[in-house]
């Protein structure tokens, strides 16, 4: 039988059992499991090179589904990070010295390495609730909240989607709000920005929290275009304000000819910064447009999915992602699925390797190397399958490798002579497991 | 169908909240689950179902003398004028002959003489089994409504569809005859009549048959339409490793490959299911590829 023959099947099975049994034919078979817990799990290790930082986490999603379509979904995710992260001072000829985060210690820095903070360590949990129902025929209503704990972080959001279909359905248009509200409670208290790093035990530049309210909005529109065929278009706002700063991020103050940072003496019996190293400081406010399209794609069992996101702020960054994905199933119960991503960003304007002694402060400055110009690239392969308990078994690895740019006109005297936007190397290994009641 | 004097019994059971009706037939228990407080209409409608299945048996079993598929059967050949009803069904099995390509064919019951699924490891010689098929074959058949003319050696064997069958017109019996909502239950192929009002359904289990009973039981509620499971874990041959199921291929004479141990399906009426589920089985390792290409909801266990 050809495929177009077998899909046909099922109408001339009906048409013939019409005749068969004649009138008094029952309505159309209106069956429904029962409400069952479907979960889905996975561990995920993610490690970067040069012993910065290593995630180690374990989520569960469970979904409940109910008579009319109704979806109950809770998950719970718990991250345990540890490692280092680099704290955006430059990496210089001679040791340097930074006073830690609580502001009770020092570390640090041998010569021509880049300065990383090596006390951060934290437990990350967090908890989502999403509810969905249809509402008549045509509309899917969602509302959902999510919270997160961690150490110095505090997040609490609600949201909410509703989406209608039209065209026989094979048009959807959805539109969705999220609202949320962060509290940041750094280690040491939060410093104000474009202040200089104190001596330990001095916290006169530190407060004690903050807080930062982020508001999203997204309208979108899903068409099928043919059987094989489904594309979406999303657009979406989004809007954050408040304390945007990174509390543990640091810019150098720099020599205007040697390029070096301008060291501080420190007298005998004091503790605290070997140089001269300002907090960072950002606008407090962000708005993000973002266009994002994808394309899915099955041909006989194959799926090829494909997505594009372009991304633009008001503090210049523009960025573009490109993902693909191909699902090549291997016999009837596994597949293998490779995938590639690649992103590209500009820099913030306000983003800067370092800060001229004696030149007029900016009014934001930041030395973070995620606000800098990077691309970035993800390629792994995520291998599929069937449990003999039907149920379903993954594992992905993926490599990531990000390589920042630094145009050496920026480049001030010595600054030259080292990696001032040293290379990101990760390994991401995920095990996924999805079982039903 | 079975070979033995049918017991004409009903029995009745309040089973709180509604009632249930039972007898046996087609070598098996039937049930009527009858949304009702009262005994009697249940009795009643019960009857209704029972008179239905087991003229159904009577008339069509392989195993009774003289009824319509004995005569078939024993006609050496010559020519036999079926009535319309026998005649319905003869259609239906065409229709179902063609649209499978031949994988299901009324004329394969004497496959039988060749294999005993009784869990043992005695598969026949394919010489054995390549002498049989030479008297399988709805192509051989010739069928003109409403005469049949088979070669000699050849045989019909409703029990393909019989069942799903009974069901669908004991509902529709009941249906003509109430708008009480029952539940028609013979030996786990199914159909409801209509919908319930008391309650939003009726609750189905789906029984996991493999031997890894680490799938539990799927629990459906069935608010109209019916159910109808093709295969059987308990019926197999093993020999050198290989699982032989008792679903044969009539275009080969041996057992499917890598066939589901078991494929329940909703559709309309249980005659659907019936066939979706046979023809799904027949698909082998596509079995579920199948299934997803119809559009209808499907319980394979493997």
């Amino acid at each position: 039988m050809s495929d177009k023959d077998k899909r046909t099947i099922a109408a001339t099975l009906a048409a013939a059992t019409c005749s068969l049994l004649g009138s008094g034919l029952p309505d159309p078979v209106q069956a429904q499991e029962d409400p069952t817990w479907n979960f889905n799990t996975a561990l995920l290790y993610y490690g970067e090179d040069d012993d910065r930082v290593q995630d180690l986490s374990l989520s569960i999603l469970a979904n409940r589904t109910y008579v009319d379509d109704r979806v109950l979904t809770l998950g719970v995710t718990l991250d345990g990070l540890t490692g280092a992260s680099p704290n955006g001072a430059l990496p210089q000829s001679f040791p340097q010295t930074f006073t830690q985060p609580s502001g009770k210690k020092t570390y640090t820095i041998d010569a021509d390495r880049l300065p990383i903070d090596d006390t951060f360590k934290d437990t990350r949990l967090a908890l989502t609730a999403n509810w969905q129902q249809p509402l008549g025929r045509l509309y899917q209503f969602n509302i959902g909240a999510s919270a997160s704990r961690e150490y110095d972080y505090t997040h609490f959001g609600i949201n909410s989607k509703i989406a209608r279909d039209f065209n026989r359905r094979n048009t959807t248009l959805l539109a969705g709000i999220a609202i949320a509200r962060d509290s940041i409670e750094p280690v040491g208290g939060a410093p104000d920005g474009l202040t200089a790093m104190a001596n330990v035990g001095d916290l006169s530049n530190r407060r004690n929290s903050d807080t930062k309210d982020i508001f999203d909005v997204v309208i979108g529109v899903s068409q099928v275009i043919s059987r094989n065929l489904i594309t979406q278009l999303n657009y979406s706002y989004s809007d954050a304000s408040g304390y945007l700063n990174d509390p543990y991020k640091l810019v150098s103050v720099v020599d205007g000819v040697t390029g070096e940072v301008v060291p501080i003496p420190q007298l005998p019996g004091s503790e605290g910064p070997s140089h001269l190293y300002l907090y960072e400081h950002r606008p407090d406010s962000r708005a993000k447009h973002s266009l994002y399209t994808q394309a899915k794609y099955h041909m006989a069992g194959r799926v090829l999915d494909i997505s594009y996101r372009y991304m633009t702020d008001d503090w210049e960054i523009d960025s573009h992602t490109v993902d693909l994905r191909y699902r090549w199933p291997l016999g009837g119960s596994s597949y293998i699925e490779p995938h590639l991503r690649l992103y590209s960003q500009t820099a913030a304007e306000f983003y800067s390797l370092s800060l001229v002694d004696g030149e007029t402060l900016p009014e934001y400055v930041s030395a973070d190397y995620r606000l800098g110009e990077f691309d970035a690239m993800t390629a792994g392969v995520k291998y599929g399958w069937q449990t003999g308990g039907g149920n379903d078994m993954s594992i992905r690895l993926e490599f990531y490798r990000q390589s920042g740019d630094v145009a050496s006109d920026v480049l001030i005297g010595n600054q030259v002579n080292q990696d001032n936007y040293p290379d990101l190397n990760a390994i991401i290994v995920q095990v996924g497991y999805q079982f039903g009641r | 169908m079975a070979n033995r004097d049918f017991d004409r019994g009903i029995s009745l059971s309040n089973a709180g909240g509604y009632w249930r009706g039972q007898f046996a037939a087609m070598g098996g228990p039937c049930e009527v689950l009858c949304e009702t407080h009262s005994e009697a209409e249940t009795e009643r409608l019960t009857r209704i179902a029972a008179d239905e299945v087991w003229r159904i048996e009577e008339k069509f079993s392989r195993y009774r003398r003289g009824n319509i598929v004995d005569r078939i059967n024993r006609a050496s050949g010559s020519a036999i004028e079926v009535d319309a009803e026998t005649a319905q069904l003869i259609d239906f099995a065409k229709t179902l002959y063609e649209i499978s390509d031949g994988g299901f064919d009324i004329t394969s019951g004497v496959l039988r003489k060749a294999w005993h699924f009784d869990g043992s490891d005695n598969v026949p010689s394919s010489e054995r089994v390549a002498h049989i098929l030479k008297s399988v074959g709805w192509d051989q058949v010739t069928w003109s409504r409403p005469v049949l003319r088979m070669r000699v050696g050849m045989q019909i064997d409703f029990g393909g569809i019989g069942k799903e069958y009974a069901v669908d017109r004991a509902a529709a019996m009941i249906r003509e005859s109430t708008d009480v909502s029952c539940l028609v239950n013979f030996g786990g192929d199914l159909a409801v009549t209509s919908a319930p009002k008391t309650f939003n359904h009726w609750v189905v289990g789906i029984e996991a048959i493999a031997a890894s009973a680490s799938i539990p039981a799927n629990i459906l509620d069935l608010r109209v339409g019916a159910l109808a499971t093709s295969g059987d874990a308990r019926r197999f041959l093993l020999k050198d490793g290989i699982r032989y199921s008792h679903i044969l291929d009539p275009r080969n004479g041996w057992p499917v490959a890598e066939a589901p141990r078991s494929v329940t399906v909703a559709a309309d009426t249980c005659t659907q299911a019936g066939m979706l589920s046979t023809l799904a089985i027949l698909e082998g390792s596509a079995a579920e590829a199948f299934l997803d290409a119809q559009s209808v909801q499907y319980w394979c266990d493997r």
